[in-house]
């Protein structure tokens, strides 16, 4: 093979002479910086470079007292890589065994900053109350527009479960309070 | 592809080990996909001053060459190198070592090659290309801190004498 074998469409890229040498550079662009070819289950790292998530995997396995990039040698680990979704490609993906999956995608909801927050009756309803110096507790549980409460866990998550159930339970155990007050 | 497996494995065929096998010849392929793309690379923009070619019809085993890089007093020099390939290629460094005897602070009398990259500073990004790059520039600029040949890393600061010496020594040793 010699130097002017770049010009020969290559048997994997179909094409004209010129478009194959565009498509190969596409190609190129999308590659795996371990293995070097077409990244497949693709992950990417904080610093942006693309990897296979095997090739990754197996990076991160070999010395796992000094994960870094092998790109750019930035602190990289296995929560810090961000799983790249291609469009109908999760089908014919081959279930490895031995290759643990790739980190799931995380998707946090956007911090919601309109109206009262103490007033969010939509989404995830909140309520509170103070016991202990009259005045004061009434302040504290009433007047705390200022700082926005944490916005609520994503639905279908576990913590989202949970959180429904204690808010459930507070709301009788209010409940029996003001009839308790009300009888007695 | 049978031929392309790491020597150190193709000889076992213990059926216990049968399991272990497949999972290295898994293992082999990737490292022969990788180093079959490294070898088209090199050919297709192959760079000054160097060049690497599979030994036989091995892949895991591969015969590099280097220029002495310009304006240095290793101008003229061409040194050949092994390479071989672990099984854990990519993510371990290859094994390197000068086949031609090189006079260097920092390869030894058996060829042994003192370079961070090919031990701990390695990652699975280096190939074939930049390790012989790297060994050209080591050529250029030797650590003269750390050395492996003392009196190369001694005769290095009067490059007259050095260079008389290297030159001795290199068409003495270069048909070997």
């Amino acid at each position: 093979m010699a130097e002017t074998s770049e010009a020969k469409p290559s048997p994997s890229a179909p094409g004209g002479d010129a478009g194959g040498e565009e498509e190969k550079r596409d190609e190129r662009m999308l590659e795996c910086n371990i293995c070097l070819d077409t990244a497949r289950d693709a992950v990417v790292s904080m610093c942006g470079h693309l990897f296979c998530w095997p090739c990754l995997h197996q990076w991160l396995e070999t010395r796992p007292s000094r994960q870094v990039c092998p790109v750019c040698k930035a602190a990289i680990s296995r929560d810090k890589v961000i799983p790249l979704y291609g469009r109908g490609n999760t089908k014919q993906e081959d279930p490895r065994n031995k290759v643990p999956p790739r980190p799931a995608g995380q998707r946090t909801e956007p911090e919601n900053n309109s109206g009262f927050p103490g007033f969010s009756f939509g989404e995830g309803f909140h309520m509170s109350f103070g016991i202990g110096a009259f005045p004061f507790g009434v302040f504290t549980s009433t007047f705390n527009f200022g700082d926005p409460r944490p916005s609520p866990a994503p639905r279908g998550t576990a913590q989202y479960e949970e959180e429904q159930f204690l808010s459930k339970i507070f709301l009788w155990v209010a409940i029996l309070f003001v009839l308790w007050l009300i009888f007695a | 592809m049978a031929q392309n497996i790491n020597p150190h494995y193709a000889s076992s065929s213990n059926p216990s080990k049968q399991n272990e096998d497949t999972i290295k010849l898994k293992d082999n392929h990737a490292v022969s996909k990788r180093l079959q793309k490294e070898l088209m690379e090199l050919m297709r923009c192959a760079d000054k001053g160097i060049s690497a070619f599979p030994e036989s019809e091995n892949l895991f085993k591969w015969i590099g060459t280097i220029n002495g890089p310009l304006d240095t007093v290793y101008a003229g020099h061409k040194y050949k190198l092994a390479l071989e390939f672990p099984n854990s290629y990519p993510y371990a460094p290859p094994l390197v070592k000068f086949i031609t005897p090189c006079f260097h602070p920092n390869v030894d009398t058996c060829g042994l090659i003192c370079l961070d990259i090919l031990k701990d500073k390695w990652t699975a990004l280096y190939d074939v290309r930049t390790v012989l790059l790297s060994i050209q520039s080591l050529l250029a600029e030797p650590n003269t801190q750390s050395p492996l040949n003392q009196q190369a890393s001694c005769l290095w600061a009067n490059q007259g004498e050095y260079k008389k010496y290297l030159d001795e020594f290199y068409n003495k040793h270069k048909d070997l």
